[in-house]
C-alpha cells in the first residue's frame, strides 16, 4: 500500500508556526490536489512529505512507514518543481538520467527506461537536446519524464503546471491526468489554480492558513462547501455570499426574501450566510 | 537628430559613464602615442616626434638578447605555474565555503582569507622576506626544529617560483573566491533540491550541479587571465627578486623597468612592452575563441 498519511503535521520556523497540525490520508493510486491560496502552507506540506523541509511536530508515513527522520532518497518518492529544475549543462536524456546514474543503475538498464519514457511523453525526438532549446511544455514533459524514470511509490509536483501559457497548461492537466490513469502512481500535486484543482484531482485538499479547510471530491467541494473560505475560493467566477435572516419559508435578505428548501423552520431570525453560485441562476 | 533625441533622454547615463571614459582616454588611450618610440630611435631631447623611424630594429634588438629571451620564458613559466595552481584556487575556496554550513564559522573564514588582498604589495614582500629569513624566520625555525641546516630561500633561483606563485594564491585566493561564490550563489536552489530527492549526496551535488553551473563563469575568468599572462605581477617580483635569482625571477615588465628607467633606453622598453602587449591580445583573442567554440562561453 503506498498510501500517504499525514497526522498532526506541524511546520514552525522558529517561534513562527506556518502549519498547524494537518491530518490527511492519501490512498495508493488516489490522485490528490492541494489548493489554497499563496502562503497556505500547500507547498511547505508537500516539501515536508520530499524531505526538503523538516517536520517540526506530527507522524508523516508512506507506505506505511514513518519518515520524519528519513532521507529524501529513501522515501521512494519523485517531484516536479514548479520552474522544472532541470539541469542546464544536459541534455534531455542526461537529465532523465541523473537519478538513475546516481543510484547507480545499469548502463542499458538507464537506456532501455529513458527511451521507454520519452517514448510515453513524446520526448524521443529531444533527447539530444539541452533544457534551454525546448519550449516550456517540452520542459515540463522532461521534467516529469525525470520523475517517471525512477519508478517511485509517490509523485509529488509543487505547482508544475504555472509557469506555461494557458493553451499548454490545458493541454499538460490532459497529460498529467493521462500519464496518471496509466501509470496509477499515488499523486500528490499543489496548485493555486483551483481548474487545475477541480480536473486533476479524485480529492482536493483545501487549504488556508496552515489548516485543511475542508477535504473531498471536487463535486463535493463545489455542491458543499464546509465554509465560506471554501465556498468563496471554489468556482469562477466565485459563489455569491449574501448576509441576511433565515425565515420560516427561507431567507431575507435585505428587502428580498429567498425562498431555500430545506428545513429552516424553527430558526427564524438567525443571522445567515446564503450563497449562490451564478450558475445557479436560472 | 534621432542621435540627438537620443542623448537628450539618456544624458543622465552617458554623464555617468564619462569619467570611465577619460579614464581609459588619458591612462590608456593617450599613452599609446609613445609606442611609436618603439619604432624609432628615440631621444629625449628631439622628442617622440622628431625622433627618426628606424623600423623594427629594436625588436632585432630584443630577439638577440639573452636577457629578453630569458625574461621571455621566466614570464611564461611563472604565469603557467600561476594558472596551474593560482587560477584553481580561488574556485576551490569558493566550494569549499559554499560547503560551510555554520554562519559564523563562514563568516570569519571568509574575512581571514580575503585581508591579505587589502594589504599592501609591499607589506605582503615583507611578510614573505621575513618568514623566509634565514636567521629569524618561521620557516627556517621549523626546519631547524629538524636539525637542518637554514635555507637561503630568497637568494637561490629554484624557490623563487613556488615562493612567488605561493604568495600570489595567498594574497589573492580569498578574495578571487568572490566572483566563484557569486555564481554558485546564482545557481538555481530547486536544482540542488532536485538532487537530494533523487539521492544525490554534497559531493555528488558539487560535481554534478556546482560545477557545471558555474563553468561559465570559469571560462570567463580564465579568458581574463588568460589575457594578463604576461602581466606577471611586477611591483611582488621587484620587491622579492634580486640579481641571484634574476635567472627564474626576471619577467619581461622587471627587464622593461630596468632597461627603460633605470638604464634610459625608452625605445627598447617600449619594444618590449608592444612585444608583451601583442602577445597578451594574441593570447586572449584564442581563448576567446576556443571558448566560444567549445562552450558557447565568450567575452565577446
Amino acid at each position: 500500500m503506498s498510501g500517504v498519511n499525514l497526522s498532526g503535521i506541524i511546520k514552525a520556523y522558529g517561534a513562527l508556526q506556518v502549519v498547524h497540525g494537518i491530518d490527511l490520508n492519501v490512498a495508493e493510486k488516489e490522485f490528490v490536489v492541494l489548493v489554497g491560496p499563496s502562503g497556505c502552507g500547500k507547498s511547505t506540506t508537500l516539501r515536508m512529505i520530499a524531505g526538503l523541509e523538516d517536520i517540526t511536530d506530527g507522524d508523516l508515513m508512506i507506505d506505511g512507514r514513518r519518515m520524519n527522520r528519513i532521507a529524501p532518497k529513501d522515501r521512494d518518492v519523485a517531484m516536479v518543481f514548479q520552474n522544472y529544475a532541470l539541469y542546464p549543462h544536459l541534455n534531455v536524456a542526461d537529465n532523465m538520467a541523473f537519478g538513475l546514474r546516481i543510484r547507480k543503475m545499469p548502463k542499458d538498464e538507464i537506456k532501455t527506461t529513458i527511451d521507454n519514457v520519452a517514448e510515453i511523453l513524446g520526448l524521443t525526438p529531444y533527447l539530444d537536446r539541452r533544457p534551454a532549446d525546448l519550449s516550456g511544455g517540452q520542459r515540463q514533459r522532461v521534467a516529469m519524464g525525470r520523475a517517471i524514470v525512477r519508478h517511485p511509490k509517490v509523485f509529488l509536483f509543487d505547482e508544475p503546471l504555472s509557469n506555461l501559457d494557458a493553451k499548454l497548461r490545458t493541454q499538460m492537466r490532459a497529460e498529467i491526468k493521462r500519464l496518471h490513469n496509466r501509470l496509477g502512481v499515488t499523486s500528490i500535486y499543489v496548485t493555486h489554480d483551483q481548474v487545475e484543482a477541480m480536473t486533476l484531482a479524485d480529492r482536493i485538499v483545501v487549504m488556508n492558513d496552515g489548516r485543511i479547510e475542508q477535504v473531498g471530491t471536487p463535486m463535493e467541494l463545489f455542491n458543499n462547501p464546509a465554509n465560506t473560505f471554501v465556498a468563496g475560493f471554489l468556482g469562477s467566477p466565485p459563489m455569491n455570499q449574501m448576509k441576511g435572516q433565515l425565515t420560516e419559508s427561507g431567507a431575507q435578505i435585505g428587502d428580498a426574501e429567498i425562498r431555500i428548501n430545506g428545513a429552516t423552520a424553527g430558526h427564524a431570525g438567525r443571522d445567515v450566510i446564503v450563497g449562490i453560485r451564478p450558475e445557479g441562476f436560472a | 537628430m534621432r542621435l540627438y533625441d537620443h542623448f537628450k533622454r539618456e544624458w543622465q547615463i552617458y554623464a555617468m559613464l564619462l569619467p570611465t571614459i577619460i579614464w581609459f582616454l588619458v591612462f590608456l588611450y593617450k599613452p599609446m602615442y609613445g609606442l611609436q618610440i618603439a619604432f624609432k630611435d628615440y631621444s629625449i631631447f628631439k622628442g617622440v616626434a622628431d625622433s627618426p623611424w628606424i623600423g623594427f630594429e629594436h625588436f632585432k634588438t630584443l630577439f638577440s638578447n639573452d636577457q629578453f629571451i630569458r625574461a621571455v620564458r621566466n614570464t611564461i613559466t611563472i604565469s603557467f605555474y600561476n594558472l596551474l595552481f593560482g587560477f584553481p584556487a580561488p574556485i576551490i575556496l569558493a566550494l569549499m565555503f559554499n560547503e560551510v554550513l555554520h554562519a559564523t564559522y563562514k563568516r570569519t573564514a571568509q574575512t581571514i582569507v580575503y585581508l591579505p588582498h587589502f594589504i599592501s604589495s609591499v607589506i605582503i614582500a615583507g611578510i614573505v622576506i621575513t618568514a623566509f629569513s634565514p636567521t629569524a624566520g618561521i620557516i627556517n625555525t621549523i626546519i631547524g626544529w629538524f636539525g637542518l641546516d637554514p635555507v637561503y630561500f630568497l637568494t637561490q633561483p629554484q624557490w623563487f617560483r613556488p615562493i612567488f606563485v605561493g604568495t600570489g594564491i595567498w594574497q589573492e585566493a580569498g578574495f578571487g573566491s568572490i566572483v566563484f561564490l557569486a555564481a554558485i550563489a546564482g545557481v538555481n536552489p530547486s536544482l540542488y533540491e532536485s538532487a537530494v530527492v533523487d539521492g544525490a549526496n554534497r559531493w555528488q551535488m558539487m560535481w554534478k550541479i556546482t560545477i557545471p553551473s558555474i563553468l561559465p563563469t570559469i571560462l570567463i575568468m580564465l579568458i581574463i587571465r588568460i589575457g594578463n599572462v604576461m602581466e606577471v605581477s611586477f611591483e611582488l617580483v621587484i620587491l622579492l627578486y634580486q640579481p641571484s635569482t634574476y635567472e627564474t625571477a626576471d619577467v619581461v615588465n622587471t627587464w622593461i623597468y630596468r632597461q627603460g628607467l633605470q638604464s634610459g633606453q625608452y625605445d627598447l622598453a617600449a619594444a618590449g612592452g608592444l612585444f608583451n602587449a601583442v602577445v597578451a591580445f594574441v593570447l586572449v583573442m584564442t581563448a576567446n575563441t576556443l571558448s566560444r567554440r567549445f562552450s558557447r562561453t565568450s567575452l565577446w
